[in-house]
């Protein structure tokens, strides 16, 4: 979105110029400039490793550059640090100090006086609605609340530039809608923001975003004129056969820039709508695959990171997997089934009455909120703890799930990568195909496979310790596969990863579903969740709805508005009152109203109530559903249910 | 200050909020004290000692009696055919004594009878020991029972002073005192810093501006307050179980005290700041907490029993001028005159901790 026009009249508040900075021969921040300007929310965007802690870290005057400048309204960053408020990836909170302790104990190192922590600490608290857990100790928060609180923290000392590293990272969609919500407010009363995040979404919410990556900033620019600036426009393709349809358009096409696949589509990237449109069907109908239909849509700030990436130069590979595929045949037949799952912890349920089934090839999502018995229910399901009631079936076992030959079929990575850190990552390999028990040359291929795809060869010696992350992420990845297991359970498998690494890990692991394996996804990034076949969300315990990406979109009995006002913060706030306050969300000068009723009726009861307060309505069309606004409304509502039912 | 109060505080909480870590912090100096206080003693008691009596007359029977009454030795009867030292293998003797045979008759006649004891000598302290109880055993005997007396020309009266009963848990006792002050302040101190970074919290206090010198010395006060307690528990113990008083004017001991506390808590902050990790940290406090002021600082073995090579390591022990200061002032009450250099040592040593997690902290900012 394009930045109010008095921000450009705004004083600078950060100016970065030069910012370079080497850990012994690493270059972490390779020369970069960028200036933001008071009251503007700046988003710097980058996968993990680009860079952009140690530049928070340099703002934040915790960390000398190597050379450059960094100022805070025109002081050099260490100088300025009370007028800055940090949040780091972790939050840097107490977890054995209360809400309370830990705000009064940040507020006392900042020496402000014990009256006006008071006042602030409650009025944070309150506003971003924490307040009734003031003695609850910090580490036993939900990941949405310490952030808040971590915020709360911040802005106690009344800072005027607010630092934010990755801070919606362990926080579910529907905190993390709330979160911008807030800082939408807060820039709206002159506060200076910069925020780092890994996720191309969040980046719809900066005022400006800069892409970043390894150490270097790409392009800097509004959402809309970095997607602009593609000179593209992307077509969803829906059908039935994604695989063949991926390989027909993909190689080099005349007119076709970029074929991505997704659960239940293809995104391609074409110069001009109409006669990419075109060139597809032609491709798509010489190869005798069917086309449900075909929409076109503005490309998202993904598809410019990635050509972007593409033009320094960066390749991700996705060899081929070498394996014998033993489940091949078993394809459609049900690999993980569950029926009426349910499991208590003393008097409480964690999971209420859960049936999933999961087919062999199929990729199959598992979203929710935080504490929406998610983890419960994947421990259930891979067999690690039993259900109080219901019956479980897994790689075809039903009695004991924990037997060598049922562990054998299964494979998992966690988000936090099982890999041993102090050994090099030959030796990880070596340890995790001996484990399962591969033969000598099996592991040999499985080693060179993996080092292939995470784009490691000859570099097996390394110490994994050494590795970034998102490299670190592939390794861990492979590992968890070099069995060849038949069922995969993966959590959150690409956070944090680069979108062209991303998109080499989703090529594989549709290369294992294509085989036959059934893989089980839990996540609540809804960029993944894209990607899944199917998905269930699930909400205190039960799963409310099911179906393909597109399935749960239309499925929607509501519809999706957007406004664009003349004063939108003024607007969102004006519509929150009117209505339930999930129902409106602030996309940077764009309103997201969910509307039971008829969009007709809806938009005209929108324009009389800002007209009423003398806001205009400068557009207002209906919008397909995006899976954050799906899973917000479908966790919202399921709440709804819940209190009337009791 | 309010700013190092509130850093003080804030550890403080955090302590109380760790029931396992704060009842381990007062319990086990209590625990401590009275295992190492009560079981360290190098008297011995009741020694098996073995004994093949070839002469088996009047005298020779005599003899026996004088060792069976001795409370060092346990007199273990051994056939007279199998050699001694096969009681040592089978580990039921620790010395053996052989009377020869004609010892009675030579006594008799007026000559020197002839005894031997063998002593198993693997372990050198108890050997040496033996040798001297048994030589002392003998020459009572001979004093007595042998009848030879001669005219002694030097006869020596000996008193014991300030511990008269020789009683070895008083000499122990305020030693294993100053074992876990060294041990258990600078353990959590260590834990509490190395903590923030591992949890990064330390950025958080960064970007506060607070200056190195206030974060380090509210740390530090927290954990003399914790130093104080235990300091409290293990004087009350001293004062009751292990049956020592004041000797003197207590007032160095009570100076010395806080200046330790001080030492010992910022030895342990600086060992925090200096190593990120609560694994290593708890490592290097074991080592110079631990086994520095147990090994080198007089606890156990007079300092000067340590190697010439070494001993001039414990001149920078702090454990070892605290612990003379707490035996002058609960054994020999020497007071300042004797005192005054341990003091200001101590203080020398702490401001040294201090001044080095300062050195590693004054930038308040990442290091790299």
């Amino acid at each position: 979105m394009t930045p109010p026009a008095s921000q450009t009249d705004n004083p600078v508040s950060i100016h970065v110029s030069e910012l370079r900075k080497s850990y012994g021969a690493v270059e972490a921040v390779r020369g970069i400039n960028f200036e933001v300007r008071q009251g503007e929310i700046f988003g710097l965007i980058g996968p993990d490793g680009a860079g952009k802690t140690t530049t928070f870290q340099i703002l934040a005057g915790v960390m000398e550059a190597t050379s450059g400048t960094a100022t805070i309204y025109n002081r050099a960053a260490r100088a300025a640090r009370q007028q800055t408020g940090y949040l780091t990836q972790t939050f840097s909170l107490y977890p054995d100090l209360t809400v309370a302790e830990n705000i009064r104990y940040v507020g006392d190192l900042r020496l402000i006086p014990h009256a006006e922590i008071d006042e602030r600490g409650s009025r944070y608290l309150k506003m971003f609605d924490i307040d009734r857990f003031t003695d609850r100790l910090a580490g036993r928060l939900s990941g949405g609340m310490k952030q808040k609180l971590a915020l709360a923290c911040a802005l106690v000392a009344q800072p005027q530039v607010l630092l934010l590293d990755e801070p919606t990272t362990g926080v579910d969609p529907v905190s993390r809608r709330e979160f911008w919500d807030t800082l939408a407010h807060l820039a709206l009363d002159g506060l200076t923001i910069l925020v780092a995040t890994p996720y191309l979404d969040e980046a719809e919410r900066c005022h400006r975003v800069a892409l970043m990556y390894e150490g270097t900033i790409h392009q800097t620019g509004t959402p809309s004129e970095l997607r602009r600036s593609l000179g593209a426009k992307r077509l969803e393709v829906h059908t039935s056969a994604l695989g063949e349809a991926e390989d027909a358009l993909s190689g080099h096409h005349e007119g076709i820039l970029d074929v991505q696949r997704f659960g239940d589509r293809l995104d391609v990237m074409v110069p001009e709508p109409v006669a990419g449109q075109q060139q597809v069907e032609l491709l798509l109908g010489a190869a005798g695959i069917p086309i449900d239909n075909i929409r076109v849509d503005e490309p998202a700030l993904e598809n410019t990171f990635v050509a972007k990436l593409r033009a320094i130069g960066r390749v991700v590979k996705s060899p081929k997997y070498p394996g014998q595929h033993p489940h091949r045949d078993l394809m459609g037949q049900v690999a993980i089934g569950a029926s009426s799952l349910t499991r208590h912890f003393g008097a409480f349920t964690a999971v209420r009455d859960v049936s999933v089934d999961v087919k062999y090839g199929e990729i199959y999502g598992l979203l929710g909120a935080n504490g929406a018995g998610k983890t419960t229910t994947i421990k259930m399901l891979c067999g690690l703890i039993e259900p109080s009631t219901g019956r479980m079936e897994l790689a075809g076992e039903r009695g004991s799930l924990r037997s060598r030959t049922v562990r054998q079929k299964l494979g998992y990575m966690s988000q936090k990568f099982s890999l041993y850190d102090d050994l090099t990552v030959g030796e990880n390999l070596n340890f995790f195909g001996g484990v399962y028990g591969l033969s000598r040359e099996e592991i040999e291929t499985k080693k060179h496979w993996v080092l292939e795809f995470a784009g490691l060869e000859g570099k097996e010696a390394a110490l994994t310790a050494s590795l970034p992350g998102g490299w670190k992420q592939r390794v861990a990845f492979g590992a968890a596969i070099m069995h060849e297991p038949s069922v995969l359970f993966l959590d959150e498998p690409t956070s944090g990863v680069d979108p062209l690494a991303r998109r080499a890990f989703w090529r594989m692991i549709n290369q294992l579903a294509d085989m036959g394996t059934a893989i089980l996804v839990t996540t609540h990034y809804l960029e993944e969740a894209e990607q899944c076949n199917r998905l269930g969300f699930m909400v205190a315990g039960s799963i409310v709805a099911e179906g393909t990406p597109g399935g749960v979109k239309r499925a929607q009995t509501g519809h999706l508005i957007e406004t664009v006002a003349s004063e939108p913060q003024r607007a969102a706030d004006l519509l929150r009152t009117e209505g339930e306050r999930w129902r409106i969300s602030l996309f940077g000068d764009r309103i997201h109203n969910v509307t039971d009723g008829d969009a007709e009726t809806s938009m005209r009861e929108t324009r009389a109530t800002l007209a009423a307060a003398g806001i205009a309505v400068l557009e207002a069309r209906e919008i397909p559903w995006s899976l954050e606004d799906v899973f917000i409304s479908v966790v919202e509502k399921a709440k709804r249910e819940e209190r009337l039912a009791a | 200050m309010r700013r190092i109060l509130a850093q003080a505080r804030k550890e403080l909480i955090q302590i109380r909020r760790d029931k396992l870590a704060l009842t381990l912090a007062l319990l086990l100096p209590v625990g401590l004290l009275l295992l190492l206080g009560t079981s360290i003693s190098l008297s011995v008691t009741e020694l098996p000692i073995v004994v093949q009596d070839l002469d088996n007359s009047s005298a020779s029977r005599s003899l026996l009696d004088a060792f069976r009454q001795s409370i060092t030795f346990h007199v273990v009867p051994w056939p007279v055919t199998k050699p001694p030292m096969a009681a040592f293998t089978a580990n039921q003797a620790r010395a053996a004594l052989v009377i020869e045979h004609g010892f009675g008759r030579e006594l008799a006649r007026g000559g020197a009878g002839q005894v031997q004891i063998l002593i198993d000598a693997s372990d050198s302290n108890t050997a040496k020991l033996i040798q001297g109880y048994s030589t002392q055993i003998v020459a009572a005997w001979n004093r007595t029972a042998g009848g030879a007396q001669r005219l002694l020309p030097v006869k020596s009266h000996i008193r014991l002073w300030y511990n008269p009963g020789r009683v070895t848990k008083k000499f122990y006792g305020p030693g294993i005192f100053v074992l876990g002050l060294s041990m258990f302040p600078p353990l959590l101190a260590a834990l509490a810093m190395s903590r923030e970074g591992e949890q990064q919290t330390l950025l958080q206090v960064y970007v506060s501006s607070i200056p190195a010198h206030q974060f380090l010395l509210g740390k530090i006060l927290a954990f003399m307050a914790i130093a104080a307690a235990e300091w409290s528990i293990m004087m009350t113990l001293l004062f009751t179980f292990f049956d020592l008083s004041f000797a003197g004017d207590p007032t160095p001991f009570l100076v010395a005290s806080v200046l330790y506390a001080f030492c010992v808590s910022s030895y342990g902050t600086m060992l925090g700041a200096a190593i990120p990790s609560q694994a290593a940290a708890i490592q290097a406090v074991a080592l110079g907490g631990f086994l520095l002021v147990f090994l080198l600082s007089g606890l156990i073995f007079p300092v000067e029993n340590i190697p010439g090579g070494l001993r001039w390591l414990s001149n920078f022990v702090w454990g070892r001028y605290y612990m003379e200061i707490v035996r002058d002032a609960l054994l020999e009450g020497g007071g300042w005159p004797a005192m005054w250099f341990n003091v200001v040592v101590i203080g020398i040593i702490g401001s040294v901790f201090f001044l080095l997690a300062w050195r590693k902290m004054r930038r308040m900012q990442l290091s790299i």
